[in-house]
């Protein structure tokens, strides 16, 4: 008897070692990524064996953003549309980390073909592979027919997304990141609450400081959920200040450009607003915790937050004030008469140099652009830039996409990319993390300016064309 | 002599696993990360530069990891005195009196080090939320004012951070102490009791020397386990840049795209670690007391 029992449970232990080969989950609390991730584990479809020769298959690695968890599955179908229209068989991997994902893989050598992961994110992968030259040059996928149409991929994206910073790290006209999913970023707030009160939306930042002033005790103007927000926030309030030809120039670091008189504004500006910010949004702003910070607006806590069209889906289960409705706002114009900005967010689609099929890669790349493509990814709420689209948007999504339509500039573009130096950070810690200081007191205005100036330098120094 | 050789053939057979395995996953990685902090390259880029000893003398003036250093030492000095300080207090009193429900506390104290530092980091969430998290709201039913501290801001991150982390550690430290506890002969102690002494010269004659050298023992691993949880705590609970470690600053260089850099931290830190534990294995030593 005591041997069977030690037996049953000696082929437990062996069994319960198997158990844990065979699952593919993934595991760890929530850990969501700003600013385009959800709360909630996404599905880890783990790409299987390669298809036997004779077919192509090929790795697809794209983020589990908030539209996947909107639309659950949306990858896979775009993935299967992409299969029935050219017979290339495609891999899956679509998941909320996916720089953990794939990341030991790449560092192995073994690269995907196509990857959706946009610039920005904390990890900073696609920073890095654009620092390390490691992407494909994509130009003549805008040249190639979209699968399944008869249009060239380059119709089909509308101007002006193929010639910024975004899309063409290099400044030298080629395009390596395929722009994905624009989505309008801006300060959002609870209409319902705006209309109860009777106040009118700021179009200027003297408004906006007057409408501060009136505000009820417990009620701040502002919050952030972490300091990644603000580099949307920073893009487009530099547009609004200074104009596309100070912004182009502050992008690159140009010499003494945080000197300019517009500078100065702006910097003055974020430190004005951060004396209005509600004093626990650092304590909150971070990975665990940043969602709290956006509850705030919720529970009309904090009037205005920025943030992107996902928040509508990330915080669709959460409790908020009776007649709170969703409003976005561009930012406000520098001086009255003058034009609001808002900054048009742009994921990235690419494909690693060291892809090995990067034809079939390419093929995948131009059919996210095709009609089946965009239809799919618009049921997750995710707009490719391709004209149109928005005309067959409801409710929330209308009104957010309609803000170029009611005066706003659009700000496209990013920091330009710079080699990697020992001991120079990276642009969010430069430029945004600083902010956090700014609010609890433990960073002076001058101090923040000081750093950035000279890390703007060494950035000019080592930038990459 | 045949015999001693097959045995000792035995023996390297069954030792040959592990060590190989060690070898393969604890000594070639250490040894790669001496190797590449005299390079530089990219995470995922397979081409290096040499660049010497260039490295360390960046870092050496890098602000930001003077500071992610200071904030280790602090994290180890304070930690390590405060786990210690309550493991063996609480040790003593569950070996020594003899109280109801001794392995029902056992079992609770132990518990929070099973837990993964994300289930952690999510329960302090909720402990440390400014509105109507648990402190705040057990401060302010106390004082009857709002309370509202600010547990995760600049001022208290840290503090957070040491609270987190002793709760995490003490059952274990606890555990082990009250084994070594155990071992004492209760006969010493009645003896002491008759010659007069109280609870606590019991406690720092007989206890403590006679537990000595599994204090010792602990205490490196956990000065060694300081520095790594300090970078998971930090990296679960807190915002990026606030209150960096040794090892979140070393995390932060890759994804800045510098390995190199983040080698040379890694070397740094575990020279760092291996000194402190030489020097406190150095000042503790006593002569082994046999019982």
């Amino acid at each position: 008897m005591k041997k069977l029992l030690s037996v049953l449970l000696a082929s437990l232990m062996v069994l319960s070692l198997l158990a844990a080969c065979g699952s593919g989950g993934n595991n760890g609390g929530q850990n969501a990524q700003p600013p385009s991730g959800g709360d909630t584990q996404a599905p880890d479809n783990s790409g299987g064996d390669a298809e036997p020769a004779g077919d192509v298959t090929i790795q697809v690695a794209a983020l589990a953003s908030g539209y996947e968890e909107a639309y659950p599955g949306m990858w896979q179908e775009v993935c299967d549309a992409f299969t029935a229209a050219t017979g290339i068989k495609v891999d899956l991997i679509c998941d909320k980390n996916l720089e953990d994902v794939i990341g030991p893989a790449m560092q192995g050598g073994e690269f995907p073909d196509v990857i959706h992961l946009a610039t920005g994110r904390e990890k900073g992968l696609t920073e890095q592979f654009i620092k390390d030259r490691n992407i494909a040059d994509i130009t003549d996928v805008l040249s190639m027919t979209v699968p399944g149409e008869s249009a060239k991929v380059g119709d089909k994206i509308v101007g002006g997304f193929t010639d910024t910073s975004v899309t063409n790290p290099y400044n030298d006209g080629k395009t390596y990141l395929a722009p994905m999913f624009y989505s309008p970023c801006g300060l959002f707030y609870n209409a319902g609450l705006f209309e109860e009160k009777g106040w009118t939306v700021p179009t200027t930042w003297d408004e906006m400081w007057a409408l501060a002033d009136e505000l009820p005790e417990g009620t701040s103007l502002f919050t952030y959920p972490t300091t990644g927000y603000f580099d949307a926030f920073l893009y487009a309030l530099m547009y609004s200040v200074g104009g596309p030809d100070f912004y182009n120039k502050a992008l690159r670091y140009e010499e003494g450009i945080w000197d300019t008189p517009e500078a100065q504004q702006c910097f003055d500006i974020i430190e004005k607003l951060a004396s209005y910010t509600n004093p626990i949004t650092p304590a909150q702003a971070n990975d665990q915790d940043f969602t709290q910070n956006q509850q705030l607006v919720l529970d009309n806590k904090a009037l205005f937050m920025p943030n992107g069209t996902w928040i509508v889906g990330e915080m669709a289960e959460a409790p908020r004030a009776d007649g709170f409705q969703w409003g976005m706002t561009a930012l406000p114009a520098a001086k009255s008469g003058g034009n609001g900005a808002s900054y048009c967010w742009l994921e990235q689609a690419w494909i690693p140099a060291g892809a090995p099929n990067l034809d079939a890669a390419k093929q995948f790349v131009a059919f996210l652009y095709s009609d089946a493509a965009c239809a799919i990814f618009a049921k997750g709420g995710a707009i490719q830039p391709v004209p149109g689209l928005t005309d067959s948007l409801e409710g929330d999504n209308k009104m957010f996409y309609s803000i170029y339509d009611n005066g706003a500039d659009a700000a496209m573009g990013n920091f330009a990319a710079y080699d990697a130096v020992a001991g120079l950070g990276t642009v969010r810690e430069v430029f945004l993390d600083p902010v956090n200081g700014l609010v609890n007191g433990s960073v002076t205005k001058d101090q923040w300016i000081a750093d950035v100036k000279a890390a703007s330098d060494q950035m000019r120094a080592n930038i990459m064309e | 002599m045949r015999r001693s050789k097959e045995r000792s053939r035995f023996i390297a057979l069954c030792v040959a696993p592990a060590a190989i395995l060690f070898f393969i996953f604890m000594v070639l990685p250490t040894v790669n990360v001496f190797r590449m902090s005299f390079f530089e390259r990219g995470a995922y880029s397979p081409t290096e530069t040499f660049v010497g000893l260039s490295n360390f003398k960046v870092l050496f003036q890098d602000a930001k990891f003077i500071s992610a250093m200071q904030n280790t030492v602090l994290l180890i000095v304070t930690v390590t005195l405060v786990t210690f300080f309550f493991a063996i207090v609480f040790a003593a009193i569950l070996t020594r009196e003899k109280i109801r429900g001794q392995n029902f506390f056992r079992v609770i104290f132990y518990i929070p080090n099973i837990l993964s530092v994300v289930v952690i980091a999510g329960i302090f969430s909720a402990i440390y939320k400014p509105e109507n998290g648990m402190l705040n709201s057990i401060l302010s039913a106390i004082s009857g004012r709002d309370i509202m501290i600010l547990w995760k801001d600049q001022q208290m991150v840290i503090i957070s951070i040491i609270i987190a982390m002793v709760w995490q550690a003490i059952g274990y430290y606890m555990v082990m102490y009250m084994a070594s506890m155990s071992a004492v002969p209760m006969d010493l102690y009645e003896s002491a009791s008759l010659d007069g002494a109280g609870r606590l010269a019991q406690f720092f004659q007989i206890t403590l020397p006679l537990i000595w050298t599994n204090i010792r023992t602990t205490l490196t691993f956990f000065i060694i386990s300081t520095i790594n949880m300090a970078f998971l705590f930090v990296k679960a609970m807190v915002a990026k840049g606030m209150a960096d470690v040794g090892l979140s600053f070393m995390y932060n260089q890759k994804d800045a795209g510098l390995y190199g850099y983040a080698m040379a931290a890694g070397v740094v830190i575990f020279l760092f670690s291996f000194l402190l534990s030489a020097l406190v294995n150095k000042v503790t030593q006593r002569d082994v007391l046999e019982m």
